[in-house]
């Protein structure tokens, strides 16, 4: 199924619920950007939309889930993994993406990350960061940067961000990368590429919260906002470039993790049976 | 020191035995220096005194590479005037024609591949499909009229042989009509300057370009460049839903053609005619209202 060639061209609106169009994010949000991609990774691997099941969880990044024309589960806040741990193991049949934010898969749903990664369970994680509680009203959130303006640090954050990346590296996913909405062809083929992997898969996209984020900090309108993620950005292949003094916190973007880990639903399975068999059932 | 052929005596017969002045010409990566290091060595071998220069510095991938080789009982300057090569050797088309002054007049021998590398530079339209200020002249305007010698598709006759990167040797399997030593010797020189696991392909490009014979004369416009590259017949348009559009401006202020406008809340498209199917406007959409049809490309 993974392997299909797509038949025709994509038409985002195969994949949208039309009834739901458009959707109910500001103008320039960066989600709308992340949702059209991973619609056209879907339709590159060739998935179809009775075999794609997606989880959210809660915020901006939780409403992206209910526009696709698939299965969708829109559940508690922090929780997707969990959810989306169950509904693989029931049903080990279907391709499971997670959709989550950063405050949902960092702060409330953090220990939900660090164990589904460790598990290495077949799932698809798409963090969508924008840095920023947006949809309860803009306050911090575990990737809100240094100095920036939020409803909860009124006068610029002080905290250190979480690393998502290396987060769920450390914990053990067995495919990592990042991506910037500005390059949305890549973050098309990053996402693709994800869905192909067996095993844990995170995603980070990096996203714009325009309206709230953007405005609060005074980073310009949407195109400003999308244009400065390509300054910001230290593509991996770039990594040894020598103009990398010059942009010593730039982002660095590709796949940083790809490797080869048994994947805890066959290991289940396999675990399972040799169980039973040994209980002669 | 003995003079090199000068344009003041009749023509010697080819094979020049005295000495030669070869000027190889190209751009980055096509091996302009593996031929001029198989003709210095081969020079070398025949107890000539050689000398080689060139220029390549800028030339990583694309720029302009050539290299001088000159080889004569003894050899002073390293390298070749105006007007005073006795071949030139070009593994592009436009660079065979910036160097034809170089060649002897009346006398040079001219080996080019027709292969067109465009340069970024002569692209003067992003549009699909639009002319460029490539070079007009074709084989047939400059073989036999301006210079003696031929023009041929080495880069086809090498991809049909399993490497387009052996180009190169094609050309100097060519070059050894002129230069006519025998195979044997100059398949030990490629031997000794190709990797190893090139030998194979190598050994048959030279034979390949040694054996080459000029087309009929109908077929020869077959060989010739084309003006403007073939281009797919492309079906471009962009249309913008303004149901769906927020009036973000990401797609007006993105577009690289500067096609979209706001007109008042939403986008609109303003110059349909300047778009060039790039797709940046749909894929940085946020709301899915752009869609832009761009059949004949892949998507
Ligand atoms: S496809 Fe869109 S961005 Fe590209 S030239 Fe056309 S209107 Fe502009
Ligand atoms: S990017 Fe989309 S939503 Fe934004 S102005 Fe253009 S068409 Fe409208």
């Amino acid at each position: 199924m993974l392997d299909a060639a797509p038949s025709r061209s994509f038409d985002p609106k195969d994949y949208l619920r039309l009834q739901y169009m458009p959707h109910f994010m500001c103008p320039g949000c960066g989600h709308g950007i992340a949702l059209h991609a991973l619609l056209a990774a879907v339709h590159d691997c060739g998935i179809a939309k009775d075999d794609l099941a997606v989880v959210c969880g809660i915020g901006c990044s939780g409403r992206v889930g209910g526009y696709i024309d698939a299965n969708t589960f829109h559940t508690t806040h922090g929780r997707p993994l969990a959810f989306a741990t169950g509904l693989k193991l029931a049903r080990p049949d279907l391709t499971v993406v997670v959709v989550t934010g950063d405050g949902d898969c960092l702060a409330i749903g953090g220990n939900h990350l660090i164990h589904a990664a460790r598990r290495n369970l077949d799932l698809t994680c798409l963090m969508l960061n924008n840095e920023v509680y947006g949809m309860t009203g803009g306050q911090a959130s575990p990737t809100t940067a240094a100095t920036r303006f939020t409803s909860t640090t009124q006068s610029g954050a002080i905290e250190p961000t979480f690393d998502a990346c290396a987060l769920a590296a450390a914990a053990g996913a067995s495919f990592v990368g990042r991506e910037v909405t500005r390059q949305a062809p890549a973050l098309k083929t990053l996402i693709a590429r994800a869905l192909r992997h067996p095993g844990f898969s995170f995603v980070e996209v990096m996203s714009d919260c325009t309206e709230i984020y953007g405005r609060k900090n005074d980073l310009g309108e949407a195109p400003e906002m999308i244009l400065s993620q390509k300054a910001d950005m230290r593509p991996d292949s770039h990594r040894d470039a020598t103009d990398q003094p010059f942009r010593p916190h730039a982002l660095p973007t590709g796949v940083f993790v790809e490797r080869d880990l048994p994947e805890y639903g066959a290991r289940l399975r396999a675990h399972a049976a040799a169980i039973r068999k040994e209980a002669g059932r | 020191m003995r003079p090199l052929p000068n344009d003041d005596f009749a023509p010697a017969p080819w094979p020049v035995t005295t000495g030669m002045n070869i000027l190889v010409v190209g751009v980055g990566g096509q091996g302009v220096l593996m031929i001029s290091k198989a003709i210095a060595l081969m020079a070398q071998r025949r107890g000539f005194a050689v000398k080689q220069s060139e220029v390549h510095g800028m030339a990583k991938r694309g720029g302009i590479v050539f290299s001088h080789v000159r080889f004569a009982e003894e050899v002073w300057s390293p390298t070749i005037a105006k007007g005073e090569a006795d071949m030139l050797v070009a593994l592009e088309w436009a660079e065979a024609l910036r160097w034809l002054d170089h060649l002897r007049p009346g006398r040079g021998v001219f080996i080019a591949d027709t292969r067109q590398i465009v340069p970024p530079f002569a692209c003067r339209s992003r549009k699909a499909g639009a002319a460029s200020a490539y070079a007009r002249e074709t084989p047939a305007e400059i073989v036999g009229r301006h210079a003696d010698g031929c023009a041929l598709d080495a880069t086809g006759i090498a991809t049909a042989l399993g490497d387009a990167r052996a180009a190169n040797t094609v050309l100097l399997g060519r070059l050894s009509v002129w230069l006519d030593y025998p195979v044997a010797e100059w398949h030990e020189v490629i031997d000794a300057i190709v990797p190893k696991g090139t030998r194979e392909i190598n050994r048959k490009a030279f034979d390949a370009g040694r054996a080459w014979t000029a087309p009929a004369p109908d077929e020869d416009d077959a060989a010739a460049p084309a003006v403007a590259a073939p281009m797919p017949d492309l079906h471009i348009s962009v249309a913008i839903d303004p149901a769906w559009c927020k009036g973000c401006t990401i797609c007006v202020k993105l577009c690289p053609e500067r096609c979209l406008a706001m007109e008042g809340p939403v986008a609109v498209v303003a110059t349909p005619a300047a778009c060039t199917g790039c797709r940046v406007c749909e894929w940085l959409c946020p709301d899915f209202a752009v869609t832009v049809k761009n059949e004949g490309v892949p998507a």
